[in-house]
């Protein structure tokens, strides 16, 4: 043990020497996130609303579209949305054209008068062909208040078929409730569901560390071929030596060096970028399992692969391609497909899920799942590269 | 003649190393496939569904919520299935259809429907939606409750009497217009923005990558032994050049052509599409080339690059695009090489445009490869003839 200390201490110094752990370990994925966070922070947020501004142009002014101006206030009062009033629709036009809002609502003359004779009356939902959503949330909202008229209307003539009596003021009078009760057969009952969603700038934090952490931990195991091909390994088998000692030493050098970048972008995202990790415990055993499972991982390679080029080759693809179906970029697969089941057989998409079940406060015991599935990894490649790189070392 | 030579042998290496076949010519396909399965048709919020039954009335509003265009719905099979997945944001709200809402409606019972969402996110202004699905279906039972109320009639005889009757009443209509220029055409292809923006993104990242192969170039010393051969500096400058512009444009073609026949993906005008390309790869060459000549160490080279290569093509809208930037980061993204190619193909694929309407995007693209080429062979002369 004490000798793999001295060999992964020896080697720790030599890589902190050379710039290049430098650079794959901290300055590329720190400048990565810096730079997609800039990109993605603002545009998609999936803790923040849509932002839905409105307008509404009430050009006939009678008590009904009045009362229809009242709703549209309540729904802002509930913090829905943004309205904002505007004397004629050229006006509103603008304000679409100018961003300044996404959609409006336009009442022409005649709404009250053609709502009091039943005659068809129409509400008009303009809104920005660019926001669907939006658009499609403020013709629902108006869509509520006119079914509330049409319950009314119907439950009028409803009555009025089923007791086979014509709709006249009399029949009116002798209704015992309202009309307007026939749009209360139902309610809703709100409940709130917790956030287990990371916000954009820790995902990309998150993402560009654990992706780049794949890079890292190849200067340590991979360096065994390095050492195999510039001879200096013969020598040290040479010595007397264990084997295992040798192993022993180049994964503990990559466990120490992916935990240091790990722990420095850690701080330095939350510092720099205000990404918000979670509980800090989950956080260390998310980030030590998911060193160990790169430490495997790339294990598994140095004893596949025949020279130190094929190996740095076939660790970039396998980190590019675990990386990508992992989520580092973006969110694989949509809810139950394939995809997004595929997505996890990489460690990637677990240490993702563990943090996102950190998100908004949760205690550290919300990252024991993830942390088992990534310690599964870790033991199962790390035992199988284990035992490929002790024989490859008996050669 | 003999820079031709010298590039030629460049594209050899590349095509022989195996993993550069991975990196070029797989991985670009796949990511196309991947954004165009993930992105293609545009993201539209969801909204999970959870019938406990499935009556009359539970599968009318279900179908409902399911005919709101721009919505998705999902249906879930049990509760906590759907609660964990409004909490991961698989689906932004849910709607909980309780049994026997048709036992419960005839008993003029009001109902209870459970709609779940986050405190943040988009879930609760969703609920108009939802809400506006479920009022369409309720209408009638709202009208033959009342009916029942007011004159001791049989429910189901009301219900159906009120269903016969909507649509004849007056009512409200709610018209929708959707006005301005729409960002992305409907006739864009699933494909089509993600294979320009990937194109553009693979490109530069291989060209630098390419800095790799010139670094190992000098460091085996075989630029001094060609200098030592009746080769003129300028021909070994010329030709490294020519062998990453070669790289840059073979893999340029290589995905025009296979997302063509793959996907399908409009390039527009093939002309003005093979321009574009071509002054793209030399701003790539260009950049790799002095990336080669600057860096004396490949290792730290290739992690340079690939930030620069990944921190490019974000800020240059390949990951986002453009469209959706805010107005400080368009300027922003327009010191990059890659947002003007971007523009060119916009130019090209949604508004069918040809060389005349790129004119001003070739020439940017040609002023950044003739900066860089000039840096790049100033470095490089340095670089191989310095003792």
């Amino acid at each position: 043990m004490r000798t793999a200390l001295r060999i992964a201490v020896k080697d720790l110094k030599l890589r902190l020497r050379d710039r290049s752990a430098l650079i794959i370990g901290i300055i590329a994925p720190l400048s990565l996130a810096f730079i997609l966070n800039l990109v993605f922070g603002s545009a998609f947020d999936p803790t923040e609303g849509l932002g839905l501004e409105y307008g509404v142009v009430d050009l006939d002014q009678s008590e009904i579209s009045m009362s229809f101006t009242d709703v549209l206030e309540e729904v802002e009062a509930d913090g829905i949305m943004e309205l904002e009033s505007f004397p004629d629709a050229q006006s509103a036009d603008a304000a679409i054209e100018e961003g300044v809002v996404d959609s409006y609502f336009l009442v022409e003359p005649g709404f009250g008068q053609a709502v009091g004779t039943n005659s068809p009356a129409t509400i008009q939902v303009v809104g920005s062909i660019d926001s669907p959503t939006s658009t499609q949330i403020a013709a629902s909202i108006a869509d509520q208040f006119a079914t509330g008229f049409e319950a009314a209307q119907l439950a009028i003539a409803t009555t009025s078929q089923v007791t086979s009596t014509p709709v006249t003021p009399e029949f009116l009078e002798s209704l015992e409730s309202e009309p307007r009760t026939a749009a209360l057969s139902y309610q809703f009952g709100d409940m709130s569901a917790a956030t287990r969603q990371l916000d954009p700038t820790t995902y990309m934090a998150a993402g560009m560390a654990v992706f780049f952490l794949f890079f890292t931990v190849g200067f340590g195991v991979l360096g065994l071929l390095e050492e195999e091909r510039q001879g200096t390994l013969t020598r040290l088998m040479a010595a007397p030596i264990a084997r295992a000692s040798v192993v022993g030493g180049k994964a503990i050098l990559s466990f120490i060096l992916g935990l240091i970048s790990m722990f420095v972008l850690v701080v330095a995202t939350q510092l720099l970028m205000g990404a918000e990790w979670g509980a800090p415990l989950g956080v260390a055993l998310l980030v030590v399992s998911g060193v160990l499972s790169a430490v495997g991982i790339v294990g598994l390679v140095a004893g596949v692969a025949k020279t130190p080029e094929g190996a740095e080759n076939l660790s970039s693809i396998i980190a590019v391609i675990l990386g990508m179906l992992g989520g580092v970029f973006f969110q694989v697969g949509q809810s139950d497909d394939l995809l997004s089941k595929l997505t996890f057989i990489t460690p990637h998409a677990w240490f993702m899920r563990g943090l996102a079940d950190l998100a908004d406060g949760a205690s550290w015991t919300a990252a024991l799942p993830a942390t088992g599935a990534m310690l599964i990894f870790a033991v199962v490649t790390g035992a199988i590269s284990w035992f490929m790189l002790m024989k490859r070392l008996r050669r | 003649m003999k820079a031709l030579a010298i590039g030629m042998s460049n594209i050899r290496r590349m095509l022989r190393e195996r993993s550069n076949i991975f990196f070029v010519f797989i991985f670009p396909l796949a990511l196309i496939l991947l954004i165009g399965s993930q992105f293609g048709g545009g993201v539209k919020p969801a909204i999970g569904l959870y019938l406990a039954d499935s009556g009359e009335l539970a599968t009318e509003i279900s179908d409902a919520v399911e005919s709101r265009e721009s919505i998705d719905s999902r249906h879930f099979d049990t509760e906590a299935a759907l609660i964990t997945a409004v909490e991961r944001g698989d689906v932004q709200a849910g709607l909980f259809l309780p049994a026997d809402i048709d036992t419960a409606t005839a008993a003029s019972d009001v109902v209870e429907l459970g709609f779940v969402s986050r405190l943040d996110g988009t879930g609760q202004q969703l609920q108009a939606i939802v809400g506006s699905a479920v009022a369409d279906v309720m209408k009638p039972v709202g009208a033959a409750q009342f009916a029942v109320a007011e004159s001791d009639s049989d429910f189901d005889a009301a219900l159906d009497v009120a269903r016969s009757v909507g649509g004849q009443a007056g009512g409200v209509e709610v018209t929708v217009t959707a006005v301005g220029e729409a960002i992305f055409p409907d006739t864009l292809g699933q494909f089509d923005l993600g294979a320009s923006s990937q194109l553009v993104l693979f490109v530069f990242l291989t060209a630098l990558a390419g800095s790799a192969a010139l670094i190992l170039t000098r460091q085996l010393g075989i630029s001094s032994r060609m200098l030592s051969t009746p080769t003129s500096v300028r021909s070994i400058v010329l030709g490294e050049s020519m062998g990453r512009f070669g790289v840059a444009l073979v893999q340029g073609l290589y995905i025009v052509v296979m997302t063509l026949i793959i996907f399908g993906v409009n390039w527009g005008d093939p002309l003005a599409s093979f321009l574009l390309l071509v002054a793209f790869s030399a701003v790539g060459a260009g950049a790799g080339v002095l990336m080669g000549s600057v860096f004396s160490n490949d290792q730290q080279a290739g992690g340079v690059g690939v930030v620069l290569s990944l921190g490019l093509a974000a800020l240059g809208g390949c990951m986002l695009p453009l469209e959706l930037f805010s107005p400080t980061m368009q300027t922003v993204a327009h010191f990059t090489p890659h947002a003007w190619a971007l523009d060119g193909y916009a130019e090209l694929v949604r508004r069918g445009g040809n060389t005349g309407d790129i004119l001003l995007e070739l020439g940017v693209l040609v002023g950044y490869a003739t900066a860089l080429f000039l840096l790049a062979s100033w470095r490089l002369r340095i670089a191989i003839t310095r003792p």
